[in-house]
């Protein structure tokens, strides 16, 4: 079965949530397409039992209005679990395939979001270690507490409303660890001070850490997991670190989850069979590039590519809804793109350009390493193998690591990996954009593939 | 409250939990064994990027628990 | 060193490596290039098969057999590492016609060296356990093998630089030095290299690179697909096609044509390849192509319609007009000799045909004739 719409909207977070909304309000006809049984995204993920979403969140107003205007909006269909496995372009169209449906557009928007960006440690592999996103999307999503004792660690702002979130549901928060140094965190704070965006929640974070009395420490990282002899995690190795990421001193922390995030990463992995223009972020992440109307950049003249939220950059949820906004009002060719918006975009960016310069990730994490240290989960693959890759096979950046090694090889496809071994050889952006190409999106069986009518 | 087998053993969940979710509240961390090292795997990162949940879910191999939600009568086995 | 090798070569895919190769094990300097790092180009698409069942009987086999017992040569002499394996073919015929044509082509083969053996049904259920039960016919090649062309590659770079040969990545060459009718070097953007000798090794590039120095090389591109499967159990032992794949190889149609081969990998996958279209330097990818490639591979396997697709890649392999490889001097400009051309058969053919072409420079006598495969054939072709 082929669908067709005059605008199809791939992700149903903040930014396609907003696309969609705007496009339809301006007379389009829209598909908004998500994979997960519910819409929202990462940032608005709930269970659907309204008492306790709301208990959950801190802005579930926002994003139940949002999501209800999609919802009833006649001018919008939602697909619901649906994921696209592939896209292309076909005779001058759009294709995106899910298991069941083809869909074809002319306009597409890509709202695909973003995942936690992870960076290899030893033990990052035993059970219970996970990423800070995977402990609040099983809050937000499930309403499930990760573990008994719980350290949270990482960089960056989001670190905050996971362990709030825990703590505030009963959790136990062992420890907050913040990599980044206390004078550039106050920076940082006083950005969210002055920035019109999530005043209110960072404070609010912040009390209800020091209301359960969870430390937060500076200049701290987890450096490596141990497990006990059931094979789960047992206890994690805290390092106090210098600003450039080097193990100064550590000590041993008991607990069961540690759920670690260094910033997130952009989903790209459909912008390489758009074959639309992908560049290098100044945080190293590879993302879509746009224009002013979030417009993507490719050469087929008789098609609309746009793209909104986290994978034009990482940015935050107003960031993303003002994208996603803008983007939908352009696809609808609306001309109404108010300067308004614009600048409430362009503010949203500023922030988050300087909070990124907040929370840098150093390169130092790479002294972390031990020859035994997995750097890619799928293919378990060890530092010491890329490592021979480089020294003796003549290997000079991840893609030709890969094909030695078979790091990122494996079932997800490098989207863990990927960016530590692009920053291991210091890779170029050639490189890092062929790395976050996935044509195949998610796995189907050869048979779905082998079925007749599939364009 | 529904029902589903972990191993052959059945224990409850909510329905609307993903299936890594009613682990985790069973106590049940490690959802596979890796092919090389054999080593024992579970929920990384909670949204379906990483496939280190994987499960065998009704006979299906490779299945992603943190996106799957689970259902009454699901069986769901370790994959090795 | 730079600046005094005794060769350069211009490509640093299993072909200009393996060259290389040949030619610091006869004691010259040598001087590689590549505009990327080794094996950046087709080589890193090639899925590694060293086949000799796929050949007609003709100047390709000869080289396909020498090469094949090369690789295991090679293995010997630079320590192994690179995954070869003689891990043995297996084709098969579903219709009656494909039945008839591959018995004809066995029994033309056995004659000229090739270790081919008829097997029935039984047989052949027991080397393939998974094989589709409708097939009851089929041929098993014990000489076909396989390895890690990546890795060949890069093992033999590195043998190459342990013994005092250079390699410059990152080196595009822009231009050939000539004079008088005699190559004198490269230009390229990492500077001007001299050598008396120097090899277009370029693969799919070769034409561009011919025409650097003023001369002709017809080598277009010719795209194939593979998929790869998420690791399974083992269900696949050996190289598996159909008869048909064969007649594919060497046809001359430029539409889309496909043929599964199916194998099994050390590290748990399953490749399916690979198609074959001739549509230019064309990205992207064609999911007609890609079902047509899972449709024949489930019609050879059926228990393959459950194993999940994982990722699928895409490579443009180097073809000449007649399907042979280019190998031998310029018929121009002396000095000045190309080793490209392989098509979908670079890998297997890699050894034999870097022999051939340094017998050549070194003036030897080899272990056969280049004459099929020398670059003056394609004058008479610039004439018209
Ligand atoms: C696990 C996780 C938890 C987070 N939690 C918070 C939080 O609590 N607070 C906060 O401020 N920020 C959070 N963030 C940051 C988050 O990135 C932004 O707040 C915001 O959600 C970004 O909006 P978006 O619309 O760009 O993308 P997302 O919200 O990520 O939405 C993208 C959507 O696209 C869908 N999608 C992607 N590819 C496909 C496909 N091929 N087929 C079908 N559907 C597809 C995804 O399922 C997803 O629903 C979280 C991020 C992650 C990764
Ligand atoms: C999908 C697919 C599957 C295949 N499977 C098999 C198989 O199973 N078995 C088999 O035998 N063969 C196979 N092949 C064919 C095989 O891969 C090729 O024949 C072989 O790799 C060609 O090697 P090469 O060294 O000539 O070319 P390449 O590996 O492409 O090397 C040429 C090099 O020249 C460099 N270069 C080009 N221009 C310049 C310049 N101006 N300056 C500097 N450097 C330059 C390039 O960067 C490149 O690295 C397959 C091919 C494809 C596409
Ligand atoms: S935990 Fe990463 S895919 Fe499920």
């Amino acid at each position: 079965m082929i669908i067709n719409h005059q605008i199809l909207v791939l992700g149903g977070g903040p930014a396609g949530l907003n696309a969609a909304k705007y496009a339809a309000n301006a007379g389009a006809d829209v598909g908004l397409i998500d994979s997960g049984v519910r819409l929202g995204g990462q940032y608005w993920r709930h269970t659907g039992d309204i008492s306790v979403d709301h208990a959950m969140h801190h802005n579930f107003d926002q994003g139940s209005l949002l999501i209800d205007a999609v919802l009833t909006n006649p001018q919008i269909k939602v697909y619901l679990e649906c994921q696209i496995w592939s896209v292309s372009i076909v005779n001058d169209s759009i294709v995106l395939r899910s298991l069941f449906q083809i869909f074809q557009t002319q306009k597409l928007i890509i709202a695909t979001g973003a995942y936690d960006r992870s960076i290899p440690f030893p033990g990052w592999d035993i059970p219970g270690v996970i990423t800070a996103g995977a402990a609040q999307a099983l809050l937000k999503g499930s309403g499930v507490i990760a573990g008994k004792n719980i350290v949270v660690a990482g960089t960056g702002p989001f670190l905050l409303p996971v362990a709030a979130g825990i703590s505030r549901h009963g959790g136990n928060i062992v420890g907050v660890l913040e990599a980044a140094y206390k004078t550039s965190w106050v920076k940082g704070i006083t950005t969210l001070i002055r920035s019109p965006f999530k005043i209110v929640e960072g404070f609010g974070y912040i009390k209800t850490l020091r209301k359960n009395k969870v430390e937060l420490r500076f200049g701290h990282a987890v450096t490596a997991a141990h497990a006990g002899a059931d094979g789960l995690l047992e206890s994690v190795t805290v390092a106090n670190i210098d600003r450039n990421f080097n193990v100064k001193s550590t000590y041993s922390l008991k607990c069961d989850v540690a759920a670690i995030s260094w910033g997130f990463t952009p989903d790209t992995s459909i912008a390489g069979a758009l074959d639309v223009r992908q560049r290098v972020n100044h945080d190293g992440s590879v993302i879509i590039e746009v224009d002013d109307d979030q417009r993507a950049i490719q050469s087929n003249a008789l098609i609309e590519i746009y793209a909104a939220g986290e994978s034009t950059g990482i940015g935050g949820s107003e960031l993303a809804l003002a994208e996603g906004a803008i983007a939908g009002l352009a696809a609808a060719h609306d001309p109404g793109i108010s300067n308004q918006l614009r600048k409430l975009r362009r503010r949203a960016q500023k922030f988050a350009h300087t909070l990124s310069k907040v929370y840098p990730v150093a390169s130092g994490w790479q002294s972390w390493l031990t020859s035994e240290t997995l750097i890619c989960r799928c293919e378990e693959v060890t530092y010491q193998t890329v490592r021979e890759a480089a020294e003796e096979l003549g290997a000079i950046d991840a893609r030709g690591a890969k094909l030695m090694t078979r790091c990122g090889m494996g079932m997800c496809q490098g989207r863990i990996c990927g960016r530590s071994i692009s920053d291991l050889f210091d890779g170029n952006q050639v490189d890092r954009i062929q790395f976050a190409s996935r044509p195949i999106i998610t796995p189907i069986t050869l048979g779905e593939l082998a079925q007749e009518g599939l364009l | 409250m529904i029902t589903f087998t972990f191993n052959g053993v059945e224990l409850f969940a909510i329905s609307g939990q993903s299936v890594s979710a009613a682990l985790l509240t069973n106590n049940e961390r490690i959802t596979r064994y890796t092919r090389i090292n054999n080593s024992p795997r579970g929920l990384f990162c909670g949204i379906g990027v990483c496939f280190d949940c994987l499960l065998i879910i009704d006979g299906k191999p490779n299945q992603r628990g943190c996106i799957t939600m689970v259902q009454s009568g699901m069986t769901v086995e370790i994959q090795k | 060193m730079k600046n005094n090798p005794d060769a350069i070569i211009i490509g640093a895919g299993v072909i200009g490596v393996s060259t290389a190769l040949e030619l610091t094990s006869a004691g010259l300097k040598v001087l590689i290039l590549d505009r990327g790092s080794v094996a950046s180009g087709t080589t890193s698409a090639g899925e590694g098969n060293i086949l000799v069942s796929d050949k007609e009987p003709g100047p390709e086999l000869d080289l396909a057999l020498r090469s094949r017992n090369a690789w295991f040569e090679l293995d010997e002499a630079i320590g192994g590492g690179f995954e070869l394996e003689a891990k043995c073919g297996v084709v098969v015929a579903r219709t009656e016609l494909g039945v008839g044509k591959l018995r004809r082509l066995t029994t033309a083969q056995r004659q000229h060296g090739i270790t081919a053996h008829d097997i029935c049904s039984d047989e052949l259920h027991e080397l393939e356990p998974n094989l589709s039960p409708s097939i009851e016919y089929g041929t098993y090649y014990p000489q076909d093998a396989q390895c890690q062309p990546m890795l060949a590659t890069a093992r033999m770079l590195s043998s190459i630089k342990n013994r005092g040969g250079e390699f410059i990545s990152g080196a595009t060459v822009t231009g050939i030095l000539v004079q008088g009718g005699r190559v004198s070097g490269v230009v390229t953007n990492r500077g001007r290299f001299s050598a008396p000798v120097v090899i277009n090794a370029a693969g799919t590039w070769a034409g561009p690179i011919a025409e650097l120095a003023g001369s002709y090389l017809p080598i277009a591109p010719r795209r194939g697909f593979i998929l790869v499967s998420v690791p399974t159990r083992p269900l696949i032992f050996h190289k598996v096609y159909d008869a048909d794949y064969v007649a594919n190889v060497a046809s001359n149609n430029s539409d889309l044509q496909t043929s599964a081969v199916v194998e099994g990998t050390k590290s748990g996958t399953i490749l399916i390849g690979a198609s074959r279209e001739r549509v230019g330097f064309r990205t992207g990818i064609d999911f007609t192509v890609l079902r047509i490639l899972a449709q024949q591979a489930i019609e050879l396997f059926p228990i393959l319609s459950d194993i999940q697709l994982l990722r699928a890649y895409r490579g443009f392999r180097p073809y000449a007009p007649d399907h042979l490889p280019v190998i031998g001097e310029d018929p121009g400009i002396r000095g000045l000799w190309h080793n490209a051309g392989h098509e979908g058969a670079g890998i297997g053919l890699a050894p034999g045909s870097a022999q051939l072409l340094s017998d050549g420079i070194l003036g030897k006598s080899s272990f056969m004739s280049s004459d099929a495969f020398s670059p003056s054939r394609f004058t008479a072709e610039l004439a018209k």
